[in-house]
């Protein structure tokens, strides 16, 4: 009884053996003879990235040196005349400005309040309940359509709008505020709305930073007698610059790029006195004004870009000294 | 005993401020919803956040004055559905061709990948536009839905996702079963990133669905008005003293959207994570 089934285990352990040889062969032969899908299965995207993204690109570049216009059908180069025209334009200083300052004043209480909340949270001695439909409720107003905010945010804000009624009656304002004739205002609700869209994201993706650090490092430092303020210097802050670069980059990034609140709060030309009008605000002014001034709005889309693109690499040059810039790499990643 | 006791004070405090939150983040919305149901003069008295009864009245008023949303619904749905199908598959394709195939530019193809995804890509538009009037492509959703094969956003999490879980062993059986190179991707691939596939299918249908600035610029013709441009509208002199169906119309906007996400929100939050963290 014993010796037959010795002899099926041997003979199976031949059959692996043999069937591991046989998929060993074939792989080798396989990847000679299938890798040219490669280039097929990632030739869709990148035809489409070079016709839809890059060209256009490229091409915006080409037409910031021109001087055309939606009427003219001629057009010429005109060297940096655009670009020229731009640092003389107040209307450019004040969008670079706006933009900025619309940005920081939604990113900095949005990381801050993120950061609290993720440790709080993610805290093994608070043990907060729910954590996850917690998450969930603070993540929704990110999906709602721009479009749709800003409309809802106009209306409760107007003169004779919920803001208004509420605060006159708890007595909180004297009288009814004209929220959109007051410049402060104006910047601090496109503010607060971008920050009650982005607050919920930017928790989320710190708290997974977070949970995916090594409880180990906190074990040590509770042996080595920390307080949870040095932990959190110590421990939490180092091992999560990786993400705090991405939420900063991809921030920033969307920022400088904003575009649906601020023109559809109010009149769609930065008003009161220009003081939300984004750098795509004017862009878009310029390019559907009267005249259609393509070369100067193409102008104003290059220098978006390359200030975009110039912060964002300071950015992470700045936040990556060399003894962590393997894990930033990882972090970036994912 | 002085430790637990904070704890429990600390603990209070948390509450407090997650609670104040919660309301911040859903009273705008549970108003929007009420008010979508009062009439105007209710509106005009007060907030209130017990549903009225004048949907009916305010429903008529809004579609009454050209403000065909079944048609901006229905423009959005296509281009967003279109949008969702191209940008999961091709998606899917690239990242599986990354991890799975040796060939030349791989290596640059994946870095290529991360800077696309750090780049602003709005600010092309105006060349975009030029390009797309000479191909005679406005107001056509053309250049709204084929862009999608190309999304850096999705191919990244793609990336991710698959790194993870493809087999490979699994897809030498059957290279070795003899199936075709394009079958064992749609047979085999596919089920096994079915729930990454999932989170992939929202993010570009709730991208899509909300997208105001591209349509925008491109689209002039009223009959093919997304929805954000049709509800963009609402804010104009036709609409002025309605407010019952200013609401109402911003509420048909979102409900979809708010359907989703009441669906799928385990989805959006988990791929939120591990679109920029790897666990």
């Amino acid at each position: 009884m014993q010796i037959p089934q010795l002899e099926i285990i041997i003979l199976g352990k031949g059959v692996i053996a043999l069937s591991e040889n046989v998929v060993k062969a074939k792989r080798k032969n396989s990847k000679i003879n299938k890798n040219y899908y490669g280039y097929l299965f990632t030739a869709p995207f990148i035809i489409v990235f070079l016709l839809f993204s890059f060209y256009p690109l490229i091409y915006t570049f080409y037409l910031s040196f021109t001087n055309m216009t939606m009427m003219s059908k001629t057009y010429k180069l005109v060297g940096f005349e655009n670009f020229a025209k731009l640092f003389q334009d107040k209307f450019f200083v004040q969008s670079l400005i706006n933009t900025w300052k619309i940005w920081l004043l939604n990113f900095i209480p949005q990381i801050g309040i993120a950061m609290l909340l993720a440790v709080w949270l993610t805290s093994s001695r608070l043990k907060i309940k729910f954590v996850g439909y917690w998450r969930t409720i603070f993540y929704l107003p990110n999906i709602l359509m721009p479009a749709t905010i800003a409309v809802l945010f106009f209306n409760f804000f107007s003169f004779y709008g919920p803001v208004n009624q509420v605060g006159v009656r708890l007595g909180i304002f004297k009288d009814a505020i004209d929220f959109f004739r007051n410049s402060g205002w104006t910047v601090s609700i496109v503010a607060f709305i971008q920050w009650w869209m982005w607050f919920g994201s930017t928790l989320i993706i710190i708290m997974a930073g977070m949970t995916s650090i090594s409880q180990s490092f906190y074990e040590s430092a509770m042996v080595d007698g920390a307080n949870s303020w040095d932990m959190f210097r110590k421990i939490t802050l180092p091992l999560l610059k990786p993400v705090l670069v991405y939420i900063l980059v991809t921030s920033l990034v969307g920022g400088m790029q904003m575009f649906d609140i601020p023109y559809m709060l109010t009149d769609g030309r930065g008003s009161p006195n220009g003081s939300i009008m984004t750098m795509n605000i004017l862009m878009y002014m310029k390019f559907s004004s009267n005249k259609g001034h393509i070369g100067a709005a193409a102008s104003v889309g290059v220098m978006i870009f390359i200030i975009t693109c110039l912060s964002a690499l300071l950015i992470i040059k700045l936040l990556s000294d060399k003894t962590d810039r393997k894990t930033n790499i990882k972090g970036k990643r994912g | 005993m002085n430790y637990s006791s904070r704890t429990k004070m600390n603990r209070g405090l948390v509450y407090l401020v997650l609670t104040v939150l919660l309301i911040i983040c859903v009273i705008p919305i549970w108003i929007l919803l009420v008010n979508a149901t009062r009439s105007t003069p209710e509106i005009q008295q007060g907030i209130s956040l017990i549903p009225s009864n004048n949907l009916m009245v305010n429903w008529k008023n809004l579609t009454n004055r050209g403000f065909n949303i079944w048609r901006g619904f229905l423009n959005s749905a296509f281009i967003s559905v279109s949008v969702t199908i191209l940008t999961v598959y091709f998606s899917l394709m690239f990242a599986y061709a990354i991890h799975v195939y040796d060939f030349a530019y791989k290596k640059f193809l994946y870095g290529l990948i991360l800077v696309l995804v750090m780049v602003p890509t709005q600010v092309s538009i105006i060349g975009f536009y030029k390009y797309m009037s000479m191909l005679n492509l406005l107001n056509s959703y053309v250049p709204l839905i084929v862009p999608a094969i190309a999304a850096p956003g999705s191919i990244f999490f793609a990336m991710q996702y698959l790194e993870s879980s493809i087999v490979k062993e699994l897809i030498e059986a059957a290279r070795i079963d003899g199936c075709g190179e394009l079958t064992i991707f749609h047979k085999i691939m596919f089920p096994i990133a079915k729930p990454g596939a999932v989170t992939m299918g929202i993010f570009a249908f709730v991208g899509s669905w909300n997208n105001f600035f591209t349509p925008f610029v491109l689209i002039s013709k009223m009959k093919k008005y997304t929805l954000p441009m049709l509800v963009q509208t609402l804010r104009g002199d036709v609409y002025r003293t309605e407010y019952g169906s200013i609401y109402l119309g911003l509420a048909v906007s979102i409900i979809p959207i708010l359907i989703v996400y009441i669906l799928f929100s385990r989805y959006i939050v988990n791929g939120i994570a591990m679109g920029s963290v790897k666990e």
